[in-house]
């Protein structure tokens, strides 16, 4: 039958083509899964989810992408996790987190945890990871999560001149952080160097992982097939190829993992994922490629298969505030801001997989308040002249040519050629200054540019949340001389609103101080705000219950095969 | 003939110095800090950057660099990538299954397309001809990806003939269809070039003289015509193995096998020269040792050609 199949099809082209058909007729003998009937899946209990080769090893404190961190998060536990539907910080591994004044925070762990060779999870395996990851000789990519606990400065030294100069690091005084204290078996003690309202929703991030003794003896063999303490174990890394976790017969949440084995199957095209997917050989994948999201085919092919959601990832173009040509000033800014038609490129570009944003912070996350860029992030050309007059009347000469810069080897260049449009369009002929787009070929070289503020032109950023608060999308961006404020922006008044919301003690009025803050961006315009990432997933037929956390990976406790 | 294959050794060394060093000399003067990009948007910290630098010896002068990778490669040391695993360790998973691709493929090639050309070649003008000239047009019209995709669609997930994806083991049958989209093309090539060949050596003396002498039609074929017909169809097939060893990225990509074009594909967004400078030298290794083994089998062809 196969190969009468085969001619069929073939039957209009001819005597090559004819022996292609037969022979992949011939060759599929082995591998047909796609019959009816008895899932295949129930009878080993392992499910197969779409996966990518880890940068680095599995060491909490040195994981920061996410082909690694998705694997990470199934292992570890950390003292808090985020709730799949919600994003809310919840205890995990801690049984309580205390403070009186955001400062000394006081941690008790639940008892009777393990990690996966038996040993207990002790509030010493917390401190001793947390040291670990901040002394600067170990060189862990996480090293500046804990800049914010007291003796930091000790145990992390910094180049004087930048790895490029000739100068050498100086070794740190100590290796311990005078901030962290165990207090017994069970409870240990963090002082910070200031109160940090958001603390405890940090340390839900990987960074604050525990790392058990074992590692310490081994940490190289370690990041390769580490001991764990999540609702999965490692079993086995086949590079660029696959990796295996098991249910974690020891662990002790609530919700206990429902199959047995997760393979994570590493594809180098979203294309190949998704054809597997479609014919039930994957059952999870989170990226649905391009080709498949328009005209809503995936949406056919997958009926109620599909998954729509949103993530906290959200899109914003940076200005370079220190340069003087493409700096611009602050109506400048506004004009560009006004000019973009966010909704039509959402609409066309993205078919609605993105939605447009009317702020600085991702819609998910604790404290998001709707419209704080105002209507300077509508879509008003009359308005955007306006202020293009204004802009040019202060005395700011826009370049004839503008470029948004962006890295060729990420899928950036339609949108960008879609919004320099709008903006040309909105602008006019005669405005003087035409925006293009430009690309620079690898990621490496556009963020090497941008960090050493050398960069002409405005150029594309994108924020995906380390925890679901606002404090995230404004700390670490905007405040003056933060670690990612790329455009080198600064404001006295932000920074003070900032440090009275990092230090307010009461939650919801931080949440507003942290809302006052995102407000005043509106001033200065250093990012334009456009849209926020929706999160596009799929399963197989074989599963059920499948959820997707916030930050758009598969919640391995929700995933669970049918029963036939 | 032992002497010319010397010889041509000989040869090899300079060539292999030169090309490794232009490799080495190229990556790592690549714009972009191969570590900068490996942070997202944060910057990493410098004691992350400082130690991966002296790891790697990237602090080092670019003689001293191309120094211990020579004498690295003399000893059989292939070293680490970024992640620290070993990278002849990533070879040996990723080899095999491209030298069985890359086999399966110049096989299908061989045999379709010789044979096809020699059937349209023998009888020019008539029906054959006709099909294999219209169904490599067809082919050469259509770009490797397009055959790919389409196959996948098709056999894999309409009919669920075939798995869309090829296993990690990738065994020989996983491979028939990749093998084939892969051969495709060149697949017409060699028909056409086969058939040209053919059709302008009937018309020599010495095919004349063999008909004259009374042999039969199949021994003036078989070891006449086509023993002479096939030295340039080799001089393709035999370049064509070279690159095939190279790994074929859109193949491998749209059937996810875990092959050499993957992994240099990898390494190569990731920066991570580690693995891209040993694996590009090897396949200069193979690529002149598939040159080379091509010289030498003209010689059994065709017993004018000398090597001296």
């Amino acid at each position: 039958m196969r190969v009468t199949k085969g001619a069929k099809i073939a039957t209009g082209t001819a005597l090559l083509a004819l022996g292609v058909a037969a022979c992949g007729g011939g060759g599929g003998g082995g591998g047909s899964s796609s019959g009816g009937g008895d899932n295949p899946r129930a009878a080993t209990g392992t499910v197969f989810i779409r996966g990518c080769e880890p940068q680095t090893g599995f060491v909490p404190g040195n994981i920061n992408e996410t082909c690694g961190g998705t694997i990470n998060d199934f292992v570890y536990s950390k003292l808090v996790k985020y709730n799949s539907d919600t994003a809310a910080p919840e205890l995990d591994q801690a049984e309580s987190i205390e403070t009186t004044d955001n400062k000394v925070w006081t941690i008790k762990l639940k008892s009777g945890l393990k990690w996966t060779d038996g040993t207990p999870v002790t509030a010493k395996n917390y401190v001793d990871a947390w040291n670990y990851t901040a002394y600067s000789p170990n060189a862990q990519l996480g090293s500046s999560w804990f800049a914010d606990i007291k003796g930091f400065d000790k145990v992390n030294t910094e180049d004087p001149d930048g790895p490029d100069g000739p100068k050498e690091a100086p070794k740190p005084e100590t290796d311990k952080l005078s901030g962290l204290e165990v207090v017994d078996d069970l409870t240990f003690k963090v002082t910070l160097n200031n109160p940090i309202a958001v603390f405890r929703t940090k340390l839900g991030y990987s960074t604050f992982s525990a790392l058990p003794d074992a590692f310490f003896k081994d940490p190289k063999g370690f990041a390769q097939k580490p001991v764990t303490n999540g609702p999965f174990k490692f079993v086995q890394w086949d590079h660029n190829s696959q990796i295996i976790v098991e249910a974690n017969p020891d662990y002790a949440g609530p919700e206990k993992p429902k199959v047995k084995k997760i393979v994570y199957k590493m594809y180098k095209d979203d294309n190949a994922a998704y054809a597997d997917l479609v014919s039930n050989n994957l059952d999870f994948t989170e990226l649905i490629p391009p080709s498949a999201l328009a005209g809503d085919k995936w949406k056919t092919d997958l009926g109620d298969r599909a998954i729509d959601g949103q993530q906290g990832v959200i899109q914003t173009v940076t200005f370079p505030l220190y340069d003087k040509e493409f700096g611009g000033n602050a109506d400048f800014r506004k004009a560009v801001s006004m000019a973009i038609d966010r909704q039509t490129i959402t609409d066309k570009i993205f078919n609605k997989g993105r939605s447009p944003i009317n702020g600085w912070v991702s819609p998910i996350v604790e404290g998001f308040k709707d419209g704080a860029c105002g209507e300077l992030c509508t879509y008003d050309p009359a308005k955007a002249k306006e202020y293009l007059a204004k802009a040019k009347a202060a005395g700011y000469t826009p370049p004839a040519e503008f470029p948004i810069w962006s890295n060729a080897d990420g899928t950036h260049k339609e949108w960008i050629e879609a919004t320099v449009n709008s903006i040309n369009q909105a602008f006019g002929a005669d405005a003087g200054v035409k925006f293009v787009h430009k690309d620079m070929p690898t990621f490496a070289e556009l963020r090497d540019t941008i960090t050493q503020h050398k960069i002409k032109g405005a150029f594309r950023t994108g924020w995906q949340m380390d925890y679901p608060h606002i404090e995230n999308f404004m700390n670490p961006l905007y405040k003056t001389g933060a670690s990612s404020n790329d455009g080198l922006y600064s404001n006295k008044a932000l920074d003070a609103k900032l440090h009275e919301a990092d230090t307010a003690t009461d939650p919801a009025q931080s949440n507003a101080l942290y809302q006052e803050a995102e407000a005043m961006l509106q001033q200065d315009m250093p990012a334009i705000p456009l849209w926020s990432y929706g999160l596009q997933a799929g399963t197989s037929k074989w599963v059920t219950g499948v959820k997707v956390t916030p930050f758009g990976e598969l919640d391995p406790l929700s995933i669970a095969i049918k029963e036939a | 003939m032992g002497r010319y294959a010397i010889r041509r050794l000989l040869q090899l060394v300079p060539v292999v110095l030169g090309t490794t060093f232009i490799i080495n000399y190229m990556v790592w003067q690549l714009p972009g800090d191969p570590f900068a990009g490996r942070c997202g948007q944060r910057p990493c910290p410098d004691a992350y950057v400082t130690a991966m630098r002296e790891q790697f010896g990237l602090d080092q002068p670019l003689l001293v660099q191309y120094g211990n990778f020579l004498k690295n490669l003399v000893t059989g040391n292939l070293g680490v990538d970024f992640n620290s695993v070993s990278v002849a360790s990533l070879l040996g998973d990723a080899w095999p299954i491209t030298i069985r691709l890359a086999l399966m493929a110049v096989i299908f090639e061989a045999v379709i397309g010789i044979g096809a050309g020699v059937l349209s070649g023998l009888k020019r003008g008539g029906f054959i001809d006709n099909v294999v000239t219209i169904s490599t047009l067809f082919l050469l019209s259509l770009p490797i990806f397009v055959t790919g995709y389409l196959l996948q669609w098709l056999l894999g997930v309409q009919l669920g003939i075939i798995t869309p994806t090829v296993t990690d083991e990738a065994t020989v049958p996983e491979l028939i269809v990749p093998a084939l989209v892969l051969a495709s093309l060149n697949m017409a090539f060699t028909a056409r070039l086969t058939r040209t060949s053919i059709v302008e050596n009937l018309r020599s003396d010495y095919v004349r003289t063999a008909v004259a002498k009374g042999l039969s039609n199949r021994r003036v074929v078989a070891i006449h015509l086509l023993r002479n017909s096939l030295i340039p169809v080799l001089t393709f097939l035999g370049t064509e193995v070279g690159s095939l060893m190279s790994g074929a990225i859109i193949t491998e990509g749209i059937f996810n096998i875990h092959g050499i074009g993957g992994l240099l594909w990898r390494a190569i967004l990731d920066q991570d020269y580690t693995v891209v400078v040993p694996v590009a030298t090897l396949l200069v290794l193979v690529y002149l040792l598939a040159n080379l083994l091509v010289d030498l089998l003209y010689g059994v062809l065709d017993p004018r050609i000398r090597y001296e």
